[in-house]
């Protein structure tokens, strides 16, 4: 079997070297490439949508039908691993521990409950002290960095950056929470049911917008068409679709990042990892 | 304008979403959602076919940039009816196996329904576009979707077989991709229309045999061509009910579809077949594909096993027939895409019954089975009689079209290996028949001698009622299919 690999891996290598003999020289000018569509890109693009970052101009206009679809396959990795990996039965140990003393009680029956005040807290099993000094740097951090991700969201049509790139940034942010913390207080302030609902509503702002182009009676995704619904200047409309697709693009990219790490280390049951 | 081309797609992808959220509120939402979503992109495409066949190939400019600049759906008469073909599998599977997805995976079933809408988006999306990335994001959706929905079957070798199935499967759209990057590097466009005509003027660069090899076999790799098949067997036979259904029958044929897409519009069929000498070669992987899968069916002990190696089988027929160089074989493979889907989607329907009401499907579990389940039977036997191709059955017509292509260009192992796989097509089938009809049912009949019948629900019955229906009604007008859209779309 390895000697068949490797005469595979050597012809399909041979196949791609064959392959680069008619390719033009690398950053050749004249080469189709950077000629064909290009030029017309390079020529027209700040006239036609007035956005000054032509990659996002080619990304969310000329080419948004791909970048929409791509948005989708990212809303099918969160939910695949909904699917495959969440795990709705209640575990059967629990562990609490006594704040003020430290003392650690093992329920090992799932029904028994704990009737006690805040002096007891649910925790993990493998539970480790958590350190003042990175709860509070993180703690201070987590907000900075929740606003540049909406600094590089907004910004997507000017320098580069994005929803992609912002929404990684934005959900980073809470992963964050999780490590410096632990996943119950994450997974308090975001619950499944708001993921999800944001996983979808992020791409639903995406292909709305394009909906909504189709009733103006244009193409779908064509954003010149919704001018008549926005109070601004009919000429700067295109890069508006744009920045509204971008935050359609973050909103689902930040929910389905969160779904997936929750998802991992939690092996599905969404109480306690790393 | 039209809007249709972009709502036949865009009806799943926006119902999927809806569905998502609508199941927070209540579970069974999710199910009619996608019903309706698909009712709707089964309308749009049947409109598009009529529009299609009247007044020729539509365009349909995305955000509306003209198209070697933005990309473009165009649905000639080829897609058009595959598309059909795609949403009105997608949307009759949804009747049948509602019942399936409760008994099998009840827990998730709004999921199960979003994810097999983005199925059926990607699905149509690949047969719908006519730009060569656009092919690739969307063969990515499929893919992701079919990885996951295949894992969710049997609890212990399901996962197996779909991560068997990502490993294969990435590399073939990886081959696919880095062709595209070849053809994008020589021709600087990803318009389909617009790469044909610049590809006329450099057809002897080594970069383009480069970018034709990568891409046909990366849909080979995808449409499980043997010998690259082995992730299918499992991973079908594996994979819920539910699922099984569209996937079987579906996802092979599209890629069947793009391989035809690729030679005819996007390389050229001169381009193939005289520039390049590999046609001989291909039609002897499709004899090898057709022995083999036809000879390793006859080994199984299992219905949906058994089922998986003919469609390896089928493949072989599409594929050599595609590369017999002439209209006829040409003909006969896509006659071929619409006819196996057809038979392949009655075959899963009625192993989706059997699996309803028994749980099993292995050789020593289908006992009695006639007398237990009579009308599933009967869809079934037609169902077989079709593949192995006894008139007036669908698949008699498109087998024929392929035998005389394979006489007319000389390939006489190729129409041989036709004639002994129907062969060895109608032993497998009167095995499973014999098996169902004369052995007595030996769990009930040993204290109950009386003969109970326990048919699968009306909604799975009338499914293949209807779809046995569809199989001899494209028998009966084969002729007036081929006239209307294969001929003309071939000119």
């Amino acid at each position: 079997m390895k000697f068949f690999g490797f005469v595979i891996v050597c012809l399909t290598g041979g196949l791609l070297l064959y392959g680069t003999m008619d390719l033009p020289d690398w950053g050749d000018p004249g080469s189709p490439a950077s000629t064909h569509l290009s030029d017309y890109y390079i020529e027209h693009i700040v006239e036609e949508t007035q956005v000054p970052n032509l990659v996002t101009a080619v990304l969310a206009d000329y080419r948004g039908y791909d970048t929409m679809f791509e948005t989708a396959v990212v809303f099918c990795a969160g939910l695949a691993c909904f699917l495959l990996l969440r795990d709705f039965r209640p575990k059967k140990d629990r562990y609490f521990r006594h704040v003020p003393t430290g003392v650690m009680l093992h329920f090992k029956n799932p029904q028994t409950r704990l009737i006690a005040g805040n002096e007891f807290e649910h925790m993990d099993k493998d539970w480790v002290p958590s350190d003042m000094i990175i709860k509070t740097v993180c703690r201070i951090l987590i907000p900075f960095i929740q606003i540049y991700a909406l600094y590089v969201v907004a910004h997507g049509d000017f320098s580069p950056g994005g929803g992609f790139q912002g929404g990684v940034i934005f959900g980073s942010s809470l992963i964050l929470m999780a490590i410096s913390y632990n996943l119950k207080t994450l997974v308090k302030r975001v619950t499944e049911k708001f993921l999800s609902v944001f996983a979808a509503l992020g791409v639903l702002i995406y292909v709305g917008l394009g909906v909504a182009a189709m009733l103006m009676g244009g193409h779908f995704l064509d954003y010149g068409m919704l001018a008549p619904l926005l109070p601004s200047d009919p000429g700067h409309i295109r890069a508006l679709g744009m920045l509204g697709v971008e935050i359609g693009v973050g909103i689902a990219v930040m929910a389905v990042m969160v779904i997936i790490y929750i998802n991992i280390v939690s092996e599905g049951r969404h109480d306690e990892g790393l | 304008m039209n809007n249709m081309p972009a709502i036949l797609v865009l009806a799943p992808l926006l119902g999927a979403f809806f569905a998502c959220l609508a199941a927070w509120i209540q579970k069974q939402l999710s199910y009619y959602i996608a019903l309706a979503a698909m009712a709707v992109s089964c309308f749009a495409a049947v409109s598009v076919l009529t529009d299609v066949i009247t007044s020729g190939t539509m365009q349909y400019r995305m955000a509306g940039w003209a198209p070697p600049m933005g990309i473009e759906l165009r649905i000639d008469l080829l897609n058009a009816m595959v598309l059909v073909l795609i949403s009105a599998i997608a949307f009759v599977n949804l009747v049948a196996s509602v019942k399936n997805v409760e008994q099998e995976i009840s827990d998730r079933a709004p999921s199960f329904y979003v994810m097999y809408l983005l199925f059926v988006v990607g699905l149509l999306g690949v047969t719908a576009t006519g730009d060569l990335f656009n092919l690739y994001v969307l063969i990515e959706i499929t893919s992701l979707t079919s990885y996951t929905l295949i894992a969710l079957g049997d609890k212990d070798r399901a996962p197996l077989a779909a991560l068997n199935y990502i490993f294969i499967g990435v590399i073939g759209a990886s081959f696919y991709l880095l062709g595209v990057g070849y053809l994008y590097i020589t021709t600087g466009s990803l318009n389909m229309a617009d790469v044909a005509v610049i590809l006329k003027g450099i057809q002897g660069s080594s970069a383009v045999l480069t970018a034709f090899i990568l891409c046909i076999l990366g849909v080979w790799i995808k449409m499980a061509l043997f010998p690259l098949h082995v992730w299918l067997p499992n991973a079908y036979a594996f994979a819920p009910v539910g699922f099984a259904r569209v996937v079987a029958p579906l996802m092979t044929k599209v890629m069947v579809y793009v391989m035809v897409r690729l030679m005819v519009t996007v390389f050229g069929l001169e381009y193939i077949f005289e520039t390049l000498n590999l046609a001989d070669a291909v039609v002897w992987l499709a004899v090898t594909a057709i022995l083999a899968g036809a000879f390793t069916a006859l080994f199984q002990k299992d219905l949906k096993k058994m089922l998986a190696y003919i469609i390896v089988c089928e493949i072989g027929y599409m594929v050599g027939g595609a590369w017999l160089g002439n209209s006829l074989g040409m003909t006969g493979a896509i006659l071929h895409i619409l006819n196996d889907g057809l038979m392949t989607f009655a075959l899963f329907l009625a192993v989706g019954n059997i699996i309803y009401m028994r749980r099993q499907t292995a050789f020593s579990d289908l006992s009695g089975l006639f007398a237990a389940m009579p009308w599933t039977m009967a869809g079934f036997v037609l169902a077989g009689l079709s593949i192995i191709g006894v008139p007036p059955t669908c698949g008699f017509f498109s087998k024929w079209y392929l035998v005389l292509g394979a006489f007319e260009a000389g390939a006489y192992h190729f129409a041989a290996a036709l004639i002994i796989s129907s062969l060895v097509c109608a032993v497998l089938f009167f095995k499973v028949f014999e098996i169902c009809f004369f052995e007595a049912d030996s769990g009930a009949g040993d204290h109950n001698p009386a003969k109970v019948i326990t048919e699968a629900p009306v909604s799975m019955l009338a499914s293949l009622g209807l779809v046995s229906v569809a199989i001899i009604a494209a028998g009966i007008y084969a002729g007036t299919i081929v006239d209307t859209i294969i001929l003309p779309f071939l000119q």
